[in-house]
């Protein structure tokens, strides 16, 4: 909770240091806050009691139990490789620098909130303090048409789903009389005659679940908004906002377990389906960040496999999937960044030669995009694994589409691959200067990529 | 664990190596893993017992170790892939790849990942090892391949990816049922008939795109020919061992019960690519491509032993996978070695070779012939215990597959004339004969052939115990 509060008060410091011209230290502060949180988060971590009731707060709407506190922690630790990263980002930013991080920080605000939500109502404030923020962020690079529509898109759909979200959750409170997840699991467990709003509502509030992680039909405005928006901001939805809206939805997921065989056929076909659509769209497109928006579409896919399992084992894997995942598409994202520079240039031919330009940034990326891909021992391997493991039991068709899935998706993978090390340099292709930053950022996602891949045992056990 | 750390950390090392040093670092490494190989041979228990066994803890939740360990039939391949790795690297030696240092750091890595998957006895190491395998291979073929080398290599690289996901689909079903990896606790699961078939055929996809045998092989003879001479003598001397090797120790043991009604039509898939290949390699103007299409023929033989399942079969199976890695090197490198003099592969403008390249001319000849399976040399012992063992199977399949000698003497012969005897040519006219540094591998090769045609006995006593044991494990 505290690391919860940590986040909240930085946010809040680094708006007005923005605000009053401190731009030059912004970094600094915002680096110091997130390390700050980041311990904070790891003792809560340590100290965390799991015999003892956890610590709920909020009239019980919040616990920040070691599902909380580990997903809490990575998505801090992703958002310093994203703090990291924007130093060059928003180079050309000024004033506005304040606010942007600012607004990412409240963002995470929501992300916790989704972490650790133990009541429908913080569900829904927590997509919406996640969301807010962004179709600003989404929208800012002002004279940019593409950031405009990006904004408007992701605002109108996000609206809609939210509304559907909260609609649903309105049903569920109609026919259980509570909103607590305790509530609906006491409900659950004591009554086999549920009224047909409760179905209307369950529904509903998968649906709007359903938008946020973008699952396939209801993906339509991720690949816009992905390419639309700076990539930095790309980047952190990508990851941290993928992140938050699928630890809340398995936490739903597992609420409503008992109920499983009236959900699950349709999360099974959604997963299906996003699979397929996801893969196979991907494998036509030339401009990397819509490349990597179908990706993370059929990752999606995948993930909604965790969901099925409904085993103990669950959320570990769920954990290590979105760990591994989020490490890959930083480290990819940075590249790109990199490779694009200045010129704007988004599509794919920007790595051309990058293997001969700069063979560690090169290799940095293959490996995020190996992981990605699937392809053992990398992170991405396991995380697929487990997931895939789970459901095997209980849904052997729907594995066997998620492996033809990753087939195709070794397609799309490869290309980028192929264009780095196989394809030769444009003429006007000069070697890439690293800042430090980016290095770093790049040696920790690899490293990541690889660490994970050896003892992934351990990080499934933190939850 | 030597013998795979030894690879590795000269892979890491060759990295940094700039210029030359990286050859003179890979074949030192090479040829140090080749004399552990050899010392582990001494007092090595051919009783089909485990050897030198490792067994680390590695992923506790799932049942995986990293459990290696050698019994006759690894340390067989295991040699095969050691006693080639130094050949291959002198094979390379005059061939320049811009950046050695990453050549020779892929190709070790390739090394160690063959040795791992040759030995592992956990299913999720084996499957490691099995796609670590894969990506070396594919930059090196990617990276210092020929004409139209990206779309052919991701063709590659998808197809056997594909197999391999139906592989590890079967290897966790397994596990599911039996609660770990260990290769014994697999063997040990008994699966309903309807089961044990869904598992084969996931295994079955894997291996089969790996060998390859028809009607999986298209992506083979592009890669061949595609890929660097280095590269192409990795994967048809030693990688698609990969896939006739787990077929032995994997597939057939883990799901025998349907096995036994599947084998008669795989024998046929396997029987129909020798003649398939056979008379696609006949018609070969490539050099190269006859020798990749020739490969699959001899593959084609080798899968249907091993299909087969009884004793001979698995032993001249092994005995045949030993000696078609050192022939088809052989045969890559005479191609190689042309390639470069003649500055073409056309098997029509080549002709007359023998005229001015007298010691290449004899050195291929003996290659030639082991191909053919001339008596006193090697392809005879595997080639004719292969043949027994398909009759006593199915006496009309073996003498199907028995025309793949008849073929393989036609276009082996047929090649040698076209490139070493007639009338020289422009291109020919001044052909220089092999060097010292590419006399050594070649003769190298020869040897082996002529000392494997004599006197085959040691490899099969080394793999007798363990083929025993192996069958009795399937329980056929």
């Amino acid at each position: 909770m505290f690391s919860f509060l940590t986040v909240f008060a930085l946010a809040i410091v680094v708006l007005f240091a923005g605000l009053f011209g401190l731009r030059k230290h912004l970094f600094w502060i915002l680096a110091t806050g997130l390390t700050a949180a980041f311990a904070v988060g790891i003792g809560e971590w340590i100290g965390y009691d799991p015999a003892v009731e956890g610590p709920k707060v909020l009239a019980g709407m919040l616990s920040f139990d070691y599902y909380a506190l580990s997903f809490g922690a990575v998505a801090l630790g992703a958002m310093w490789l994203i703090a990291l990263m924007s130093g060059f980002s928003f180079r050309h930013l000024n004033k506005s620098l304040g606010d942007h991080y600012g607004l990412m920080l409240f963002s995470l605000c929501g992300a916790f909130c989704l972490f650790s939500y133990e009541s429908l109502l913080m569900l829904f404030l927590g997509v919406e303090i996640l969301s807010i923020p962004l179709y600003v962020l989404a929208g800012s690079q002002r004279r940019s048409l593409a950031s405009n529509e990006a904004a408007l898109k992701y605002y109108l759909m996000g609206s809609f789903a939210t509304g559907i979200l909260l609609f649903g959750i309105a049903l569920l409170f109609g026919s259980t009389n509570s909103l607590d997840l305790q509530g609906m699991h006491t409900y659950l467990a004591g009554s086999l005659e549920r009224p047909g709003l409760f179905y209307t509502g369950l529904l509903l509030v998968f649906m709007g679940m359903s938008f946020k992680v973008a699952a396939v039909p209801f993906h339509f405005w991720s690949p816009d908004v992905y390419e639309g928006s700076p990539t930095l901001v790309t980047t952190y939805m990508s990851t941290i906002v993928k992140m938050a809206a699928f630890a809340a939805f398995f936490r739903l997921a597992s609420t409503f377990g008992i109920a499983a065989e009236h959900w699950a056929p349709i999360v099974a076909g959604l997963s299906a389906l996003t699979i397929l659509v996801g893969n196979g769209t991907a494998v036509y497109q030339s401009r990397f960040k819509r490349l990597l928006a179908y990706s993370s579409i059929s990752h999606t896919g995948y993930l909604l496999l965790g969901l099925l399992a409904g085993t103990p084992g669950a959320g570990g894997a769920m954990f290590l999937y979105l760990l591994s995942y989020v490490t890959a598409t930083i480290g990819a994202f940075a590249v790109f960044q990199l490779a694009t520079g200045d010129s704007g240039k988004e599509e794919i031919s920007v790595f051309n030669g990058l293997a001969k330009r700069n063979p560690w940034l090169a290799f940095s990326m293959a490996v995020s995009v190996l992981s990605m891909a699937g392809i053992p021992p990398l992170a991405g391997f396991f995380g697929k694994y487990f997931l895939f493991a789970g459901a095997l039991a209980h849904w052997p068709w729907l594995v066997v589409v998620a492996l033809l899935g990753s087939a195709v998706g070794i397609y799309y993978y490869l290309r980028l691959i192929a264009a780095m090390y196989f394809t030769p340099a444009d003429d006007d292709a000069h070697e890439i200067d690293v800042p430090w930053a980016y290095a770093v950022v790049a040696l920790v996602c690899t490293v990541l990529a690889l660490a994970l891949g050896v003892a992934p045992g351990y990080v499934m056990g933190l939850v | 664990m030597e013998l795979l750390l030894i690879p590795f950390a000269a892979a890491l090392l060759a990295i940094f190596v700039r210029g030359d040093g990286a050859r003179y670092l890979a074949l030192g490494a090479t040829l140090t893993n080749l004399g552990v190989t050899l010392w582990r041979l001494v007092g090595f228990q051919t009783d089909g017992s485990f050897n030198h066994e490792t067994n680390l803890p590695w992923i506790p939740e799932l049942g995986a170790s990293f459990h290696l360990g050698f019994d006759g039939i690894s340390m067989l391949l295991v040699l095969l892939t050691n006693i080639l790795a130094p050949i291959i690297v002198l094979t390379t030696w005059k061939r320049d790849f811009g950046q050695a240092g990453r050549f020779y750091g892929l190709f070790l890595l390739m090394q160690g990942a063959l040795v791992g998957v040759f030995s592992a006895l956990d299913g999720l190491l084996f499957y490691v090892f099995w796609e670590l395998a894969l990506i070396p291979i594919y930059f090196i073929c990617a990276i210092w391949g020929g004409d139209d080398k990206n779309r052919i290599t991701l063709k590659f690289f998808i197809y056997t990816f594909f197999g391999s996901l139906f592989m590890l689909a079967s290897l966790i079903y397994m596990q599911q049922k039996a609660g770990s990896f260990d290769l014994n606790a697999l063997y040990a699961v008994e699966l309903a008939p309807s089961e044990a078939l869904w598992v084969l055929l996931g295994f079955f996809l894997a291996f089969a795109i790996k060998m390859p045998i028809f009607p999986f092989h298209t992506w083979q003879p592009d890669t061949y020919t595609v890929a660097p001479t280095g590269g192409t003598m990795l994967l048809s001397g030693i990688m698609l061992k990969m896939g006739l090797y787990g077929a032995m120790r994997w597939m057939v043991p883990m799901a025998p019960e349907a096995f036994v009604g599947q084998s008669t039509w795989m024998m046929i898939l396997a029987v129909i690519g020798i003649v398939y290949a056979s008379i696609i390699a006949v018609r070969q103007s490539d050099l190269k491509r006859m020798i990749a299409y020739s490969s699959i023929a001899h593959v084609g033989l080798i899968a249907a032993g091993v299909f087969a399942f009884n004793r001979e079969g698995l032993q001249g199976g092994l005995v045949q996978m030993l000696n078609h890695g050192i022939n088809v090197v052989g045969l890559f490198f005479v191609c190689d070695l042309l390639e470069h003099r003649l500055g073409t592969r056309d098997l029509a403008k080549m002709g007359g070779v023998a005229k001015t390249a007298p010691r290449m001319a004899v050195l291929f000849m003996v290659v030639m012939l082991g191909t053919v399976a001339v008596p006193l040399t090697n392809g005879f012992v595997g080639e004719f215990l292969l043949l027994n063992a398909v009759w006593q199977a199915n006496a009309a399949l073996a003498a199907v597959a028995g025309l793949t000698i008849i073929f393989c003497a036609v276009y082996m012969l047929r090649a040698y004339q076209l490139t070493m005897f007639g009338p020289t040519g422009p291109r020919t006219e001044n052909v220089a004969d092999v060097d010292l540094v590419e006399t050594l591998p070649l003769a190298l090769l020869v040897a082996l052939i002529l000392v494997l045609g004599v006197y085959p006995q040691p490899v099969l006593d080394l793999t007798a115990g363990s083929v025993e044991r192996l069958i009795q494990a399937a329980g056929l």
